[in-house]
């Protein structure tokens, strides 16, 4: 069960999805090779096979297919061992019916019919009402697919119309008397405007809305919270997006300017800030601070890398890597982070203090470590603890360093002689570290040097101790008979 | 492939889909307000319980239907399910049996007319690969069609099995001890028989008669839109 590699189309480490093309007459890859039942065209073979009798509907239009990059392992030819994992239930032979042979052809049966049409998302019922096998195993392969993407991922999927209303001439089903679905007619929203228009119950997003990219779709919070979403989609998918600052009054380049000016010089004081700013209360100086968009500006990096570089910018802004305002400037980009666990975490050092956060992490840290150590280093902890703050600070240079150098190479920002630099202060930073390291080491072998040395005096005392205790019994024995003889003597004399 | 059992023992078997995989064909008709929704498919007994209402919230969600199908469809699937569980318990006989299945149904714009025998038998008969293989030969490209056909003859086989064991059930019930002839009459009541020259009455051949040979091939067809809209509108007034 190999999985072929994908080829090597479009590959920068970006977040933007693999495209990987349908097979177009000339350049036919493995992994995006006909879904129908063609013999394998490697990229070797030559062009001259014109397009193979697919089944597939005009090759001459090689329409792009998207999957995302986390889904690079998926090949039409194999099983891989993704799949093997995740949909256990079909290769541990248990039932007749899960087997590898089913699961393959449910699998490129859904993922044909998929792409037969891939600007339109397909639900699971139009699969199943397709596939002669049971729904259940269809609906755990269909989950599965959409999970990964490998299925209805299309960024810029357009509404499908009703399946609904086309089946009303052909199936015995009947169409629903409101033909006009909740979610099915969502026209994107215009995103430069401020209005927000709810997908499916057509109303103004007031408060706050939630933007779906996976399908293009606004949904304001009372659909969301109704689950008023689509087959394919979950509420992960869903990112809020608050309206209600931005809407009443757009912040203007200018307000900014002065908004992030005044955080700079006043870093935590957001009553100074909302002073500079003008006319801006506290709460929305901080949410549009936070809201602001830090990385969409550079090119296509990662939302990590772009708030990385952000801290990068800010530092050569600054020219002072431990001013405290500028790090606490450069933490709250972390904010934006999806992760909410690190936006957190990123949002409690920004209110401590670069220093605290830093000797509170290594705290944590040597504390987990030590747990299984015995107690005779425990005042090896509180030695270290000291040593701890120190490192902290050093430390949080250096990981600064590194982010920075890191983010240097990725080439957002090339600067040469920061570079070299950089590069410098990172290695005498490894050797400091490397030092300190080694000390500890010879702090540690002393002191269990010592441990013995007092071990073996505490023997050498029990030995003592038990001598004495030997004696002792000796003495008052020897005594008790001197004692009965005397008693004897003066009876019998 | 599994040497079927001779014609003497006819021991009497635990109820279950004489096909390879225990899958219960399950019909959904159900209306709510007017809407009626109709839909066939097969179901892995051995998925649980709670799979139903997921997969009927799914199934409304998609289509689109108002809220109240999910719990109908749920309820219907379910009690199909159990009453499918309910024979399992029980025996059927089979001895020899081949049945005659029959196709007539329309997918869509194809019409589909066969008939075929089936060894009931065969525990290892797999309807599925016969739909798609019939749909493959016979160049069918309603991908609709396989399904439903594997579908018919799931349901006829089930039907089948009922019946089977309504018979083994009575012929318990006279319980006269001897087996061999009960078990050719209730054989010769659904309509197999031990012998297929004797089955079709022909004792010079084993080749069909030239007049059954039409019965026998299969018949598709693809209609057009007017065409199905009026078979349509005649099999809503026949159920109703």
């Amino acid at each position: 069960m190999a999985s072929l590699e994908p080829p090597a189309v479009v590959t920068p480490p970006s977040s933007k999805p693999n495209l990987l093309p349908l097979p177009s007459h000339t350049i036919i890859t493995p992994s995006a090779a006909a879904l129908a039942a063609v013999a394998p065209t490697t990229s070797s073979s030559s062009p001259a096979t014109p397009s193979v009798a697919t089944p597939l509907p005009t090759p001459s239009d090689s329409e792009l297919v998207h999957i995302p990059s986390y889904s690079r392992w998926f090949s039409v030819d194999g099983i891989s061992e993704c799949e093997i994992r995740c949909l256990p239930e079909f290769f541990h032979s248990r039932s007749p019916s899960r087997n590898p042979k089913a699961y393959k052809y449910i699998r490129d049966s859904i993922i044909k019919q998929f792409r037969r049409n891939p600007s339109s998302k397909i639900t699971f019922t139009e699969v199943r009402k397709t596939l002669a096998a049971d729904v259940i195993s269809i609906r755990r392969v269909f989950d599965f697919l959409d999970a990964w993407g490998l299925i209805n991922y299309s960024p810029a999927a357009l509404s499908k119309p009703l399946k609904w209303e086309e089946k009303d001439s052909k199936t015995s089903q009947h169409a629903a008397d409101s033909p006009a679905g909740p979610s099915s007619d969502s026209t994107p929203p215009a995103r430069e405007t401020t209005k927000w228009l709810c997908g499916s119950c057509k109303s103004v997003c007031s408060i706050a809305c939630f933007a779906s990219d996976k399908c293009d779709l606004t949904l304001c919070a009372r659909c969301f919270v109704r689950g008023n979403y689509r087959v394919g989609l979950s509420s992960s998918d869903f990112r809020r997006v608050e309206i209600s600052d931005e809407m009443k009054t757009d912040w203007t380049e200018k307000e900014t300017l002065q908004l992030l000016e005044a955080v700079m010089h006043y870093g935590d004081d957001w009553k100074k800030v909302a002073q500079h700013v003008g006319g801006r209360s506290e709460k929305d100086c901080i949410t549009h601070f936070i809201k602001l968009p830090m990385g969409e500006k550079l090119a296509g990096s990662s939302e990590f890398g772009s708030g990385m570089n952000k801290l990068n910018q800010m530092k050569d802004d600054n020219s002072s890597n431990s001013s405290s305002s500028g790090k606490r400037l450069c933490l709250s980009p972390l904010a934006d982070a999806s992760n909410p666990i690190m936006a957190q975490a990123a949002f409690l050092s920004a209110l401590a203090g670069t220093a605290v956060a830093e000797a509170a992490a290594q705290a944590a840290v040597t504390a987990v470590s030590k747990v299984g150590h015995g107690e005779a280093k425990a005042h090896i902890r509180s030695v270290h603890g000291v040593q701890g703050l120190q490192d902290a600070s050093i430390t949080s240079n250096g990981s600064d360093m590194l982010k920075s150098s890191e983010d240097a190479r990725s080439g957002v920002n090339p600067m040469p002689e920061e570079k070299v630099n950089v590069e410098e202060e990172l290695r005498t930073v490894a050797e400091v570290q490397m030092k300190h390291i080694q000390e500890k080491i010879i702090r540690f072998e002393e002191i269990d040097s010592q441990v013995e040395k007092e071990w073996k005096q505490m023997e050498q005392m029990r030995d003592i101790l038990f001598y004495d205790q030997l004696n002792l019994l000796k003495h008052e024995r020897s005594i008790r008979k001197t004692g009965q003889q005397a008693a004897e003597g003066t009876r019998t004399g | 492939m599994k040497p079927l059992p001779s014609t003497s023992s006819k021991t009497p078997v635990k109820f279950r889909m004489p096909t390879s995989e225990n899958l219960v064909p399950i019909r959904l008709d159900i209306e709510v307000d007017g809407q009626r929704f109709k839909d066939a498919f097969t179901w892995n007994l051995s998925d649980p319980d709670s799979e139903v209402s997921v997969f009927a919230k799914r199934t409304q969600k998609d289509l689109k239907l108002p809220l109240a199908f999910a719990t109908q469809i749920a309820q219907s699937i379910q009690t199909q399910l159990t009453e499918f569980r309910s024979y399992q318990g029980q025996e059927m006989l089979t001895g020899e049996k081949i049945v005659p299945i029959k196709l007539d149904l329309r997918v869509n714009h194809t019409l589909i007319k066969d008939q075929f025998l089936w060894d009931f038998n065969n525990f290892d008969s797999d309807p599925e690969e016969f739909a798609k293989t019939f749909c493959n030969d016979l160049g069918i490209e309603d991908p609709e069609v396989g399904p439903a056909v594997a579908f018919a003859i799931r349901e006829q086989l089930y039907e089948i099995a009922i019946q089977s064991v309504a018979t083994a059930r009575e012929s318990r019930n006279a319980k006269k001890g001897r087996r061999g002839e009960y078990s050719s009459i209730s054989s010769r009541s659904t309509g197999a028989a031990l012998d297929l020259m004797k089955l079709f009455s022909n004792r010079y051949s084993v080749v069909r008669k030239r007049k059954e040979w039409d019965v026998y091939e299969p018949m598709v067809d693809i209609l057009s839109n007017e065409e199905v809209n009026a078979l349509e509108s005649m099999e809503e007034r026949k159920p109703r």
